[in-house]
């Protein structure tokens, strides 16, 4: 692809900026089931991401198959679509900014072919003997990416980063008595050689075992602690909430939150794409925009919303670096990126001891419907145990829990200290509510 | 898309390898989506994808890889690494590989009136405030209005080492219409998204005023809603959308990628009761211009009609040539992926649960007190245990058989097994919705439906406790 040549005919047929995004990515992936290979997966994609300007407003155009001899054709095709926007809000190109970058810490080892079927051969053998009530092991897998981006406008802006990961995962079924449970676990390895299939079988059962014997409680309000991994997927699940984008267009609760208490004092909510503690760590968002660390919400007042360029315009505010696309087809939209509650003192343990009496949700399912994003209420599926005296007591399964996540936030007693990124861009430490309405028996 | 002899050429070069299959599946992907919000366009987007995913067999092991790059100099050591990944690679005269690729050609049974590319931007931009401004003008209580409408066309050609060349072209239209109502503090929305396997004609049969205006009736509903009371009840799901109990509860776990490795619930019981004898339930990728139709699935096979439960029998699973080897049985016509990112698998295309004798009144008979759920989210379910999950967007409560007020916050949960055990009326008015379902081959397009049915005792997972 000749990019100056489209920039320079892009600005010969009307558009008054061209930006050009390039997505490469290249996986490999192992599968392993009933003591052999069960899939081997390899791929390369190279797709590219045209957005043009014309007269402040943006259009984009994904392709896969990009030829230098149609760029008049595929640059009309984006003036029509840009022309055809009759919103006010306007879009710009950004122009270069200095920033300090930062390099992330992760170091991969690249395993073999060979190494890989060995270790999960070890693995599907070690979760076996774990345990007698191992019904199967239903799937152990390794996935590999690296990706690269590369962005190019009309302004002078030439921005490119690459990234690895390197995942391992497992999956288990047990069974006791007829009833069966299932566990899955994963981890990113940067040495696989380093990793012990018995840890791995070890972590795998263990969420697996404990589901058995698990049965409805009696519903009613309860007080809550929701496990880390509970309060990321439902926290992650609705940071648009701070979406600069929907919060313009009056589609977030917190559209006029600004400055007032949303959550309770002990929340305190940052968003920071360079945190090196993270798997993704970005330098600059997906317009090339230096991202930074913001305090969303300190002691749980809401000051300040995540913005792209064209969000920031509207509302008469600076892009906070949160331009981030779904793929490298899409337009850039507002996401957050590295976003956490921070951490409070007390470990799991103490948080029960703390709560005496009540319940411990260790997971939810349903997330992606069970939620309205416009006024926060959900009512979802969930996984747990009773907490009796301070210590764990049965498990609880085919229950619910729901509720306002907004009155939910207000109802914190602690917030826990075990906050861990693993493989997410959104993370919470375990916190815990005083009450939360359950249903079930 | 590549060429007859090229793509033999290929498949050869696979076979000289432990394969004992090989397939080449090409897509070229154009898709448009049109914003809007309060009846002004806010974007427009178009994606072109193409590419293509090349699989190969040894037994029941698979290999798969794709690319956008379908040529020798990127294909070729792609096709190297899955064989070498697969086991011996062979030599020249090694193995005798030879094959001749056959066209096969199937009648069009989805054939596109108006081709969404042939029409200006702007009259499509039309259609979606038509029906922005239905829903503003439905109650002055509406405030704003969002509209997607999005247009995709997919052509596919699927070669394999059998000799077969069948292509597909698959074009679809939805539109996406989300309302929202205030009064006060109080701010509520109602949404509908009805599609096809149609071209823009469909949008004359089903006007988009309707489409507005149902999801203002639907928010409107909700600003008097009072919070869903929990426990367990008896249920009356009523049709169209509401399907998606179906979809959750039983579709996905008669798909062969959970059978076939004997991670579904419902592994083993061919010829079983699973259900209350007045269910019968069918998936069936054939109806014309559905959202969830194809001409062939994405293996090649013709897509076909499958009864999977008849009067509360299972008779059919849902089956891909893949898990058919591991399950000793042929492929349904059931394997669909996304796109050629993704390896295929057993897929839902349309499913829904047949009518039924019932009236729809005659559901509320006896129900002391009990939850309507008019209009469902979506769910998930967790195929080995069977447990699933789905929210209500809109549900009623019942009381002495009368329906009283709206509740809000309600999601029902239980088990595949025993839901379909405790389904105990069905009604005779069968409508079919539209959505994307997601799967390890991706998010594919897919209908779920049913007439309205009661079941009997279900948990409602609400706020409200007494």
């Amino acid at each position: 692809m000749n990019k100056q040549k489209w920039i320079a005919r892009a600005g010969e047929l009307g558009a008054q900026g061209l930006e050009i995004y390039e997505g490469q990515s290249a996986e490999r992936s192992v599968t392993w089931f009933g003591g052999q290979m069960d899939s081997f997966g390899t791929s390369s994609v190279l797709g590219t991401s045209i957005r043009a300007i014309v007269d402040g407003k943006a259009a984009n155009l994904a392709l896969e198959a990009v030829d230098d001899e149609k760029i008049d054709e595929t640059v009309s095709l984006l003036i029509e679509q840009a022309k055809l926007i009759s919103s006010k809000d306007t879009d710009e190109l950004r122009a270069p900014e200095a920033t300090d970058e930062v390099k992330s810490r992760a170091v991969w080892v690249k395993p073999s072919m060979t190494q890989i079927r060995e270790k999960l051969a070890a693995i599907e053998e070690a979760i076996k003997a774990a345990d007698p009530r191992v019904r199967q092991v239903t799937e152990i897998g390794w996935q590999e990416s690296e990706d690269s981006r590369e962005i190019t406008n009309s302004k002078g802006l030439h921005v490119f980063d690459a990234s690895r990961s390197q995942v391992l995962y497992a999956g288990v079924a047990v069974e006791e008595n007829g009833e069966v449970k299932d566990g899955f676990r994963v981890e990113v390895v940067s040495d696989l050689a380093k990793i012990d299939p018995a840890e791995i079988a070890k972590k795998t059962l263990e969420n697996a075992v404990e589901e058995l014997g698990s049965r409805p409680i009696p519903s009613g309000q309860y007080p809550v602690i929701f496990e880390r991994r509970a309060m990321t997927s439902l926290f992650g699940a609705l940071t648009d909430m701070f979406s600069g984008d929907l919060i313009g267009k009056g589609l977030s609760p917190l559209k006029d939150a600004a400055d007032t208490a949303i959550f309770s004092e002990k929340i305190t909510v940052v968003d920071d794409p360079k945190n090196l503690d993270c798997l993704s760590v970005a330098n600059y968002d997906d317009e090339g925009c230096p991202t930074r660390r913001k305090v969303l919400v300190d002691g749980g007042v809401f000051r300040q919303a995540l913005h792209n360029t064209k969000s920031a315009a509207r509302m008469g505010t600076v892009s906070t670096g949160n331009g981030f696309k779904s793929g490298y087809a899409s337009a850039p939209s507002v996401r957050p990126m590295n976003c956490c509650i921070l951490p409070g003192e007390k470990s799991l343990d103490e948080l029960c001891a703390e709560m005496g009496d009540g319940l411990v949700i260790t997971r939810l399912a349903g997330l992606h419907a069970g939620l309205n994003h416009v006024t926060t209420d959900f009512s979802l599926q969930c996984f747990g145990y009773l907490v009796k005296d301070g210590k764990r007591d049965r498990g609880a399964a085919l229950i619910t829990v729901a509720g306002n996540f907004l009155d939910l936030m207000k109802k914190v007693v602690s917030v826990g200290s075990d906050l861990d990124w693993e493989y997410h861009t959104v993370a919470c430490p375990s916190i815990f509510f005083s009450s939360c309405a359950i249903a079930g028996e | 898309m590549l060429q007859k002899e090229t793509l033999a050429r290929y498949l050869s070069l696979c076979l000289m390898s432990d394969a004992d299959f090989a397939e080449i599946y090409e897509e070229e992907e154009v898709s448009e989506t049109l914003s809007s919000l309060n009846a002004e366009v806010e974007s427009v987007n178009r994606t072109l994808k193409s590419g293509a995913g090349i699989r190969l067999y040894r037994g029941v092991q698979s290999v798969y890889g794709y690319t956008n790059h379908t040529d020798d100099e990127h294909l070729i050591p792609m096709i190297e690494d899955l064989k070498a990944a697969l086991g011996k690679v062979y030599g020249h005269g090694e193995k005798d590989v030879s094959l001749t690729l056959v066209p096969v050609e199937y009648e069009n049974n989805n054939p596109v009136k108006i081709d969404f590319e042939s029409v200006p931007l702007a009259d499509k931009a039309e259609l979606i405030h038509r029906s922005e401004r239905a829903a503003k003008a439905y109650d002055p209580r509406i405030v704003k209005t969002q509209g997607r409408l999005l247009n995709v066309r997919q052509s596919v050609q699927i070669s394999n080492s059998e000799g077969r060349l069948v292509g597909d072209t698959r074009v679809r239209t939805r539109l996406m219409i989300e309302a929202y109502a205030a009064e006060g503090e109080n701010f509520q929305s109602g949404g509908y998204n009805p599609g096809a396997g149609k071209g823009l004609e469909y949008w004359e049969e089903k006007s988009p005023e309707s489409v507005g205006e149902e999801a203002a009736r639907s928010a409107i509903v909700m600003l008097a809603a009072k919070d869903c009371p929990s426990g367990k009840m008896p249920v009356v799901i009523d049709n169209e959308f509401g399907g998606v109990i179906f979809h959750e509860a039983c579709g996905h776990s008669l798909e062969a990628t959970g059978v076939a490795k004997n991670q579904s619930v419902f592994a083993g019981k061919l010829g079983q009761k699973i259900a209350a004898d007045c269910v019968s339930a069918v998936d069936d990728g054939t109806i014309p211009g559905a959202w969830g139709s194809e001409n062939v699935d994405d293996e090649g096979n013709p897509q076909r009609r499958r009864v999977l439960i008849e009067n509360g029998i299972l008779k059919s699973y849902m089956i891909d040539r893949l898990n058919g080897r591991r399950m000793g049985m042929e492929s349904t016509g059931s394997s669909r992926r996304q796109s050629y990112e993704f390896e295929p698998t057993s897929r839902m295309s349309n499913t829904f649960i047949c009518a039924g004798t019932d009236s729809f009144e005659s559901l509320f008979e006896g129900i002391e007190r009990g939850l309507y759920a008019k209009k469902m989210g979506g769910g998930s379910v967790n195929p080995m245990t069977g447990e699933f999950n789905f929210s209500v967007r809109e549900g009623y409560l019942i009381e002495n058989g009368k329906i009283t007020y709206p509740v809000k916050g309600a999601s029902l949960i239980g088990t595949g097994q025993e839901i379909l055990l405790n389904i105990d009326r069905v009604s005779d008015n069968l409508e079919r919705g539209q959505g994307m379902c997601g799967s390890s081959s991706g998010s594919i397009p897919t209908d779920v439906g049913q007439p309205a049915i009661r079941v009997s005792s279900i948990t409602v997972g609400g706020t409200a406790n007494e």
